[in-house]
């Protein structure tokens, strides 16, 4: 059974505390049963979320849509943003969860990456470190949103070109912003067959394309 | 009442040496009654809360069910101080709640009045210990979420007429050669079956094949072909392989004698360095430049089309050739992408893949016939093949959408076993491959819309018997 392996990666640092987790929160859930009534999704995306803040955790390591229930999201009051550590942890669980293609299995297809801050990352070094390891996993597509006024794009756009900025951190754009992403992961099990990057739909009003 | 309490309150206090004035004894009994309904109203309410804290710290973890499918989960539950306890809300959703040693279990046939499902809000309402019989049972939240079955999601919308390059959204055809004088020869027989995931979106059908007998010189041509999912021609891309592969054969073929004679040159003396060099030559001719025409015909379609390269018509291509002669069948083929060709004989249970499917590292990464590559890549030849057989029982040609389900793996392509099951299944699944059974046609369409969980790719099937 070849699954589409879906890695999201939320930023949970203190300025994300409030009405911005809660929405992120939403619009997970939100996403998560339209999902559930795909049936092409239903039957082959599994998803792992990572949060990051000082500290890096996999709240729910990957697991098939059919099974999915989701975790506890929670922010600290305060905290650094530790998106190159959080990347660290996403790129050893890939080596170990998503399958690759051998004789004697078949390979998963390949994975989708979301991250989501509102900040930039503080381990820099480490980030930039991340880059080639990230981009080496031949992810199908990776997608960055940078949420709200804080939100710095450059880094982002050092690991894809497809970078979003919302500028709002309120329940409608984040709303949006996952039904757009229920979107791509829909289209992720239905484009099969190249090697190219897949194509992304059109991104919602609310969602703005960095160039 | 209150009187006979205060005059014993009052010996009680005389006995320890206390005589309050009536003043002080009023102050007194006040600040007791107090102090005592005070103690032990807070006794309570601790009481109830660490039972709370119990009920909601104990792990209690539904799992997702499925609409339509039994369901059952024993739930450990035992807390102390918990007196009675019952899930509200499961009338809703069909299950039912009983109370067991351990805690309670929920079971019984999720059926929800929508058949979507969706997150279920239960209750699971309790009292214990401390409670006050007119106090309102506490109860803690559960959510429990029941998926739809995946059957029940799949649309079926017919494509479009007006799309470019419409095809229909099935295919089938039956290739009789009749029997000469009570000997059956063989038959071909293929169909073709727009995949869910294509009908879930009103999207075309990309996979083909075409099949052809050669009357005069015996010769059978069988061309499948898948087109890629992602690429928005492939379904004219797998077209025109198919068509310009078998048309080149088919030219190639109708005159065949000088082939004919170096296959019988070479099975007479299969050490002969010319009569190898002349098979080698042939198939090389005949399969290899088939797929190098398809190659070039889809170039040209992609060159003519305004606004459309070579790699929007990326399909793959599996394509044999094959004849009777009095010692054995030839069979010879190319074939580039996934999918799988393959010579089985039941009798001797063998089963013999003429290649190698492409495969990458992900699921999907094939190779394709638009690759200018695959034609000056140095193992071109390991697509072409060639082989003498003494007989056998059916030689198959399918794209992944039959494969992948089938076989699962690459390994699987190669175990005898695993193309006995596949016989077996077309056989218990209502097609009869017997000796010229035109109906063999419709039943194999059937039989393509068997279930598979996330397989509902376009499905192709060719079998030569």
């Amino acid at each position: 059974m070849r699954h589409l392996p879906v890695y999201i990666l939320i930023d949970t640092s203190g300025s994300m505390k409030g009405e911005p987790i809660e929405s992120v929160k939403v619009g997970l859930a939100d996403m998560v049963a339209t999902l559930r009534q795909d049936p092409y999704a239903l039957e082959t995306v599994c998803i792992s979320i990572i949060t990051f803040d000082s500290d890096v955790k996999q709240v729910l390591p990957l697991t098939e849509l059919e099974n999915l229930q989701l975790p506890e999201i929670v922010t600290p009051d305060s905290g650094a943003t530790h998106l190159g550590q959080a990347l660290k942890m996403m790129c050893d669980k890939v080596e170990v969860e998503v399958k690759k293609g051998t004789p004697e299995q078949k390979g998963d297809w390949r994975p989708l990456l979301f991250i989501l801050t509102d900040g930039k990352p503080s381990d820099k070094q480490e980030y930039n470190k991340m880059i080639s390891r990230v981009k080496a996993l031949n992810f199908a597509s990776i997608v960055g949103c940078a949420a709200g006024p804080k939100a710095d794009i450059a880094p982002l756009q050092q690991l894809t070109d497809n970078v979003f900025k919302l500028d709002t951190m309120d329940a409608t754009s984040f709303k949006r912003f996952f039904v757009w992403v229920s979107d791509v992961i829909g289209l992720g099990g239905k484009s099969v067959g190249t090697t190219e990057s897949l194509q992304l739909p059109g991104p919602p009003a609310e969602v703005n394309v960095v160039i | 009442m209150k009187e006979k309490i205060n005059l014993a309150l009052l010996e009680l206090l005389k006995d320890s040496g206390i005589q309050p004035t009536k003043g002080e004894f009023d102050d007194f009994v006040h600040r007791l009654v107090n102090k005592l309904w005070n103690k032990i109203t807070k006794e309570r309410m601790d009481e109830i809360l660490i039972t709370k804290n119990a009920v909601e710290a104990v792990p209690i973890i539904l799992p997702n069910g499925r609409v339509g499918e039994q369901y059952h989960i024993d739930v450990p539950f035992i807390i102390e101080n918990v007196e009675e306890y019952t899930i509200i809300g499961l009338d809703a959703v069909g299950l039912t709640f009983e109370k067991n040693e351990q805690g309670f279990s929920i079971s019984g046939t999720a059926q929800p009045e929508d058949i979507k499902g969706g997150d279920f809000q239960l209750s699971l309402q309790y009292r214990c210990k401390g409670m006050l019989p007119e106090q309102e049972a506490f109860e803690r939240k559960l959510n429990l979420i029941l998926n739809p079955d995946p059957r029940t999601l799949w649309k079926d919308i017919p494509t479009p007429r007006d799309i470019e390059y419409f095809k229909e959204d099935s295919q089938m055809e039956y290739v009789k050669v009749e029997a000469i004088n009570d000997i059956p020869r063989k038959d071909i027989v293929a169909a073709s079956q727009r995949g869910r995931s294509h009908a879930h979106e009103g999207k075309p059908r990309d996979d083909h094949f075409k099949l052809h007998y050669c009357k005069d010189s015996e010769w059978y041509i069988i061309a499948v072909a898948d087109g890629a999912g992602s690429a928005k021609y492939s379904r004219e891309g797998s077209l025109i392989a198919c068509e310009t592969a078998v048309e080149h054969c088919v030219n190639a073929l109708t005159q065949s004698d000088d082939f004919d004679s170096s296959i019988k040159a070479y099975y007479a003396d299969k050490s002969a360095d010319d009569a190898r060099k002349a098979i080698s030559n042939f198939t090389y001719n005949i399969v290899g430049n088939a797929a190098l025409k398809a190659h070039n015909a889809i170039k040209a379609e992609a060159d003519r089309k305004e606004d459309a390269r070579l790699k929007d018509y990326a399909t793959t291509l599996l394509l044999a050739i094959c004849k009777k002669f009095e010692f054995g069948w030839i069979v010879a083929s190319f074939w580039v992408g996934d999918g799988a060709i393959c010579v089985y004989t039941n009798e001797t249970h063998s089963a013999e893949m003429l290649g190698k499917p492409d495969e990458g590292e992900f699921a999907g990464q094939t190779r394709f016939l638009t690759m200018p590559e695959i034609f000056t890549d140095k193992d071109f030849f390991k697509r072409l093949r060639f082989k003498i057989y003494p007989d056998f029982t059916a030689l198959m040609l399918m794209t992944d959408g039959v494969s992948d389900p089938k076989f699962e793996t690459d390994a699987n392509l190669l175990n005898p076993d695993r193309w006995d099951a596949l016989w077996q299944d077309l056989a218990d699944n209502g097609v009869e491959l017997t000796d010229d059974n035109e109906k063999s046609k419709e039943q194999l369409l059937e039989w393509l819309n068997f279930w598979d969980r996330g397989n509902h790719d376009d499905r192709t099937i060719a079998i030569l018997y």
